[in-house]
């Protein structure tokens, strides 16, 4: 049987029998979404909140660490920008939000979400590279300065070790980022993975299109 | 005015449902998540319907939001039933009263469309439905010409899972 003859028996079917009345077109009109859209904005400013938040847990033993290197300038002018720069993407990412529209056709609408999501993706980038370039600037200028960094970490001048500990320190420094990126790793594989799965493969379904001329 | 705008919203909603319904039984395998998906695209038609300025059809505008949301926005639940036979399809065409042929081919009809792609199935949605493809590839955001290449295929796939 060809297609036609579907299309008619397509026609003729009959009208929902179980039809919705206007009072639950109603109530479900005014109920909540739980739309994609919506939670990516809900985890993407979650994600925005908890990044800018993290500076701001650098305990106090640090900062007498950073005033005998003469960091603290430096480390006050890095922040006036982080906080500029955080406030940008933060009017990117609720412009990109706002630009949604589920009226719009589907590829645009598609990649109008998948760029509210890119938004939080390279903000994360950004912290994550600020996060680093400060670490290695603040330890090639503490390992630069071997007497100061023994004096801080040895005020009593105990019998020890220096080498092994400043390797120590190193080491650990580069484990705890390790281990970080992993757990962010998994983090956005569990949540953007399930929740954007189908949406990239549609997108990218409509997109390949194009590549066909 | 919202009063005015809402009631005039059900009036053009409770006649025009049959396409989300449509729109429904296409993307979902059983009744609970049929539910879910026709309360979303509800939500979001509720949602802009101040911003529809009647340029268009409603209808034409309801086949956007529904299958926009069907595609973009809607979360498969997780209660979907991943394969499905005969029997799962057969809520959507029970309370169906007509000729037992055609509700046999409605069936077949609705099963196969389930082995498609989300796009493939709007594609065939709206040939079935008798869409240009001007208005076709317009929805989908592509060119006329793509549109009857991804139609073609789509249009093949369906024959040979209909006619195996």
């Amino acid at each position: 049987m060809d297609l036609e003859s579907y299309k008619k028996t397509w026609e003729n079917q009959p009208e929902e029998t179980k039809s919705v009345s206007k009072i639950d077109i109603y109530k479900m009109a005014h109920s909540k979404s739980s739309s994609v859209v919506k939670w990516i904005f809900i985890i993407g400013l979650l994600e925005l909140i908890f990044w800018s938040g993290l500076n701001l847990l650098v305990p106090d033993s640090y900062i007498k660490v950073y005033t005998d290197f003469n960091l603290v300038d430096f480390l006050n002018y890095y922040f006036i920008l982080h906080y500029i720069v955080i406030a940008l993407f933060l009017v990117l990412f609720y412009k990109n939000y706002a630009s949604v529209s589920v009226v719009d056709n589907t590829k645009r609408l598609m990649n109008k979400i998948l760029r509210v999501r890119k938004t939080v993706k390279y903000y994360v980038y950004y912290n994550l590279g600020g996060f680093v370039l400060v670490t290695i600037i603040v330890n090639s200028v503490m390992f630069s300065n071997p007497e100061i960094l023994t004096e801080t970490m040895n005020p009593q001048h105990l019998n020890v070790d220096m080498n092994a500990i400043l390797t120590v320190t190193l080491v650990a420094q580069i484990i705890v980022l390790l281990v970080m990126l992993l757990l962010l790793w998994l983090f956005y594989k569990v949540t953007y993975g399930t929740l954007l799965k189908k949406l990239n493969k549609n997108y990218k379904e409509l997109d390949s299109l194009d590549d066909l001329n | 005015m919202q009063k005015d705008l809402e009631s005039k919203f059900l009036v053009d909603f409770e006649k025009n449902q049959n396409i989300v319904h449509k729109v429904c039984r296409i993307y979902t395998t059983n009744q609970d998540a049929h539910n879910d998906l026709f309360q979303e695209v509800t939500i979001q038609l509720w949602k802009n319907y101040s911003k529809f300025r009647g340029e268009a059809k409603f209808s034409t505008w309801m086949y956007r939001v529904a299958l926009n949301t069907a595609i973009s926005l809607y979360r498969k639940s997780t209660r979907t039933i991943k394969t499905l036979d005969i029997s799962d399809v057969s809520y959507k065409v029970q309370s169906l009263e007509y000729d037992d042929t055609e509700e046999q081919q409605l069936k077949s009809l609705y099963k196969a469309i389930q082995g498609l792609s989300d796009i493939e199935k709007a594609l065939i949605f709206l040939y079935l439905e008798n869409k240009p493809y001007k208005e076709i590839a317009e929805a989908l955001g592509i060119t006329q010409v793509n549109a009857r290449v991804k139609m073609n295929r789509a249009k093949d796939k369906l024959r040979n899972i209909l006619n195996p």
